[in-house]
């Protein structure tokens, strides 16, 4: 319950106007501070709404499966330049922007994390790995400037955001690779 | 992967078919990855005209639009103090120019280059930018607009977004745009890729 009731708070903090104003004025803020930071209100509300409705998560999300394409295809959808001018320019877009990564982000992760085998984890790990690289190259080299509301710039700073990002994926994944960490367990 | 109940199946069946949905509306059906490319869409869709204005060229000319009625007009948003866009948009708006047979030039279309930095290019800097591009200040005309409400109003017609930079620049969207005898916007067309541009004019030209 207390988990659930800080994310509903953090959902409304985010989502007050100057909150809000001020994320999206800067691109990277907005694309890897706001929408990760709704990703986890969600992640939080996802404890609530797990233990109030454990029946329907473990009948509609028995082995995971459903939430994490749910959830890798909503974040990726995210990530197209398109998207985030809708965010900034239609209300309704917004609205969905903050459901969408709270309720079909943030909720599945937290149900379909513990449900999926190690493997299947790997795979949406590496998945976001080569997009977060592909979409930081998208950013870096595109000569045109993908959306109206972000100078080229900015483009550039999130494309090294998003490099970045993959990189500690990257590292990530090496480190799993080598270490047993059921010996520390 | 192999679904053990048909609960997930169905569920999994839910999120894609959402998923789907999803992306479609998102990207106008698979059409547009940019808000620039939907609008475009859009824009050329719906033909606008273009607005009354008075233009004032590199050679202290003053007219109206209307004057090219009859024929095409080949136009690029630009300003001179621009070093990157710019001028690779006007070396391709050149290189189109180039590739049009001479007879066309002046009769049937027209080349023109409006700036939207009316307080810096003035005709006499118009007339030495024109230079480095070929332009010979008639069938390429560079202009200026002077009237600030008349040159908001073409931006927004066309959706020419301009942003102001701290450091007296602009970021704006490029591209070439061709404007029919009746003086609707028929094409916005990719400026970097020349070859369909040329194809896209000798079409409408020839026809």
């Amino acid at each position: 319950m207390t988990q659930g009731f800080y994310g509903v708070l953090l959902l409304l903090f985010l989502f007050a106007p100057p909150v809000r104003d001020f994320l999206e004025s800067i691109m990277i803020l907005h694309m890897h501070m706001q929408m990760p930071m709704i990703i986890i209100a969600g992640f939080l509300i996802g404890d609530y709404l797990i233990k109030k409705f454990p029946n329907f998560f473990s009948k509609w999300n028995e082995n995971g499966i459903p939430g994490a394409v749910l959830l890798v295809f909503v974040t990726l959808y995210w990530m197209i330049p398109k998207t985030m001018d809708d965010a900034l320019i239609s209300y309704t877009w917004e609205v969905f922007k903050f459901i969408s990564l709270a309720f079909l982000v943030g909720v599945p992760l937290r149900d379909s994390w513990k449900r999926l085998s190690d493997r299947v984890k790997d795979i949406v790990i590496i998945i976001f790995v080569f997009s977060f690289i592909l979409m930081g190259a998208l950013y870096i080299f595109s000569e045109q400037q993908l959306c109206n509301n972000y100078l080229q710039v900015e483009q550039l700073t999130l494309g090294w955001g998003f490099i970045t990002m993959g990189i500690c994926g990257i590292i990530y994944l090496i480190q799993e690779w080598f270490i047993d960490s059921s010996k520390y367990e | 992967m192999i679904m053990k109940n048909r609960q997930t199946l169905i569920s999994l069946s839910i999120v894609v078919v959402l998923l789907s949905s999803i992306y479609y509306i998102g990207t106008d059906g698979f059409t547009a990855y940019t808000a620039e490319t939907s609008r475009t869409n859009q824009l050329v869709n719906s033909q606008p005209e273009f607005p009354e204005v008075v233009l004032e060229d590199s050679l202290n000319r003053e007219y109206n639009f209307s004057q090219f009625e009859g024929q095409y007009v080949f136009i690029t948003f630009f300003y001179s103090a621009c070093s990157t866009v710019c001028i690779q948009l006007e070396e391709n708006m050149g290189e189109v120019y180039e590739a049009l047979p001479e007879e066309f030039l002046g009769e049937d279309v027209t080349f023109l280059s409006i700036s939207f930095d009316p307080e810096r290019d003035t005709p006499e800097v118009l007339n030495s930018y024109q230079q480095y591009f070929g332009s010979d200040g008639e069938t390429w005309r560079m202009a200026r607009i002077n009237d600030d409400q008349e040159l908001n109003n073409l931006l927004d017609t066309f959706e020419v977004v301009v942003i102001p930079t701290d450091d007296g620049h602009f970021t704006h969207n490029s591209a070439f745009y061709v404007v029919n005898p009746d003086g609707h916007l028929t094409a916005v067309l990719d400026y970097q890729d020349i070859d369909s541009a040329v194809d896209y004019l000798l079409e409408e030209l020839e026809d």
